[in-house]
């Protein structure tokens, strides 16, 4: 009876389902870097203090987040940036930009960031041979940044959202465990009894 | 609840895998073949509770249920959340593999104290008694469970007591919530299956 009333709170507690983790991403934005944090519900970090370390652990430097979650942070160094976020009761954002990646911002003059950016890279070629100036690039490229950020972010919750597949398959997983665990326990027994 | 890849100093992480196997090699011995699938159908019902979501304010906390798997398993209570934290580490994301064992300290830890300390009480009387201790239990198992979390965060350098309030305040209506659940369980079960809470020996467990 308690078994089959777990089973159904079991089967209908993944209606309202919303995931609760942390996710964070950087990417090349111009010769800055730009990254964002926030819980996977939707609710971003506001105003969060992100610290900048390289890979042995000093300090390059702090930036904060904006009211929508988003930091930016001018490389000076082409080593790899780690960025740090501690959203507390222990949730911490860490997310690493190597340092190729890093040196291939600060190569580039803000115009020809865009290049970084794999889905901008086309118009950035198209809008040149068009003959467009070192201005209207840039502008382009910021525009295109824009324009892919909801995306970028409906991209990143769906990535951290639990469907429904994947509640039944670790609750099969559980009993196949258990049952297995249970097997051999039954065998233990009944070859002690032999 | 879950503390994340990355928050804890090395140490504590090594310490909590550590205390996680010795508690999960505990509960397996204390596992005797007619509770497993009991354990089973707990360690599924811990897995889904944190998808249950409680909104307060502009955040959102979710249950646990660990106190109601202490109250039925006792020591069994570890493997049972250890294996839920697995998977929802792996499914959903939620804590990270090298924090598992702390997150499984913090969460079974405190279904083992309650379990040895209200088990007793909730198997003895009648069913309404038994479900009253059952809901202290269930709201004790959170309670401690924030404060494990909190000396875990202070252990690697956080501010205890901030931490502590933090994340003891933010769960103080899933206690509530649990506190009824654990009972409302506990008291069907003492109703309907009340030899949950009997050991096979026929003592009270």
């Amino acid at each position: 009876m308690i078994r089959s009333c777990v089973l159904i709170l079991a089967l209908l507690a993944p209606l309202p389902a919303l995931a609760h983790n942390v996710i964070s991403s950087v990417f090349p934005s111009g010769s800055d870097i730009e990254g964002e944090v926030g819980f996977s519900n939707g609710d971003m970090a506001a105003d969060l203090l992100i610290e900048v370390f390289d890979e042995a652990g000093g300090k390059l430097g702090e930036t904060r987040t904006d009211a929508d979650g988003f930091f930016l942070f001018t490389p000076s160094e082409p080593v790899t940036h780690i960025f740090r976020g501690d959203l507390g009761a222990g949730h911490v954002a860490e997310v690493i930009m190597d340092a190729a990646e890093v040196a291939q911002i600060m190569g580039q003059s803000p115009s020809m960031a865009a290049l970084a950016a794999t889905s901008t890279a086309d118009v950035t070629s198209a809008s040149r041979s068009a003959g467009l100036s070192d201005q209207a690039r840039a502008e382009l490229a910021t525009m295109m940044r824009n324009e892919l950020r909801p995306l970028r972010q409906e991209l990143t919750a769906f990535k951290n959202k639990s469907d429904f597949q994947s509640v039944l398959g670790g609750i099969g997983y559980i009993f196949g465990l258990f049952g297995l665990g249970f097997y051999i326990a039954a065998r233990r027994r009944i070859g002690g009894k032999a | 609840m879950h503390i994340v890849d990355g928050a804890l100093s090395n140490p504590v992480v090594i310490g909590g895998a550590v205390s996680a196997v010795g508690g999960i090699a505990m509960g397996l011995r204390n596992l005797p073949l007619e509770r497993i699938p009991a354990a089973g159908v707990l360690s599924a019902s811990f897995f889904v509770a944190s998808l249950i979501h409680v909104p307060i304010g502009p955040s959102s906390v979710h249950l646990i249920l660990n106190g109601l798997a202490g109250l039925v398993l006792g020591w069994a209570a570890f493997p049972a959340l250890f294996v839920g934290l697995l998977l929802q580490a792996v499914f959903f994301g939620f804590g990270g593999l090298t924090v598992l064992g702390v997150n499984a300290v913090n969460i079974a830890l405190p279904a083992v104290l309650v379990g040895l300390m209200f088990r007793p009480l909730v198997a003895r009387g009648s069913p309404l008694q038994g479900a009253i201790w059952g809901g202290i239990g269930g709201g004790a198992a959170i309670a401690f469970t924030t404060l494990a979390v909190a000396v875990s965060l202070m252990l690697s350098g956080d501010e205890f007591i901030l931490a502590a309030k933090l994340v003891f305040f933010s769960h103080i209506p899933v206690m509530l919530i649990e506190a009824l659940l654990s009972g409302a369980a506990i008291f069907l079960a003492r109703r309907v299956k009340p030899e949950l809470f009997v050991d096979t020996k026929g003592s009270l467990a």
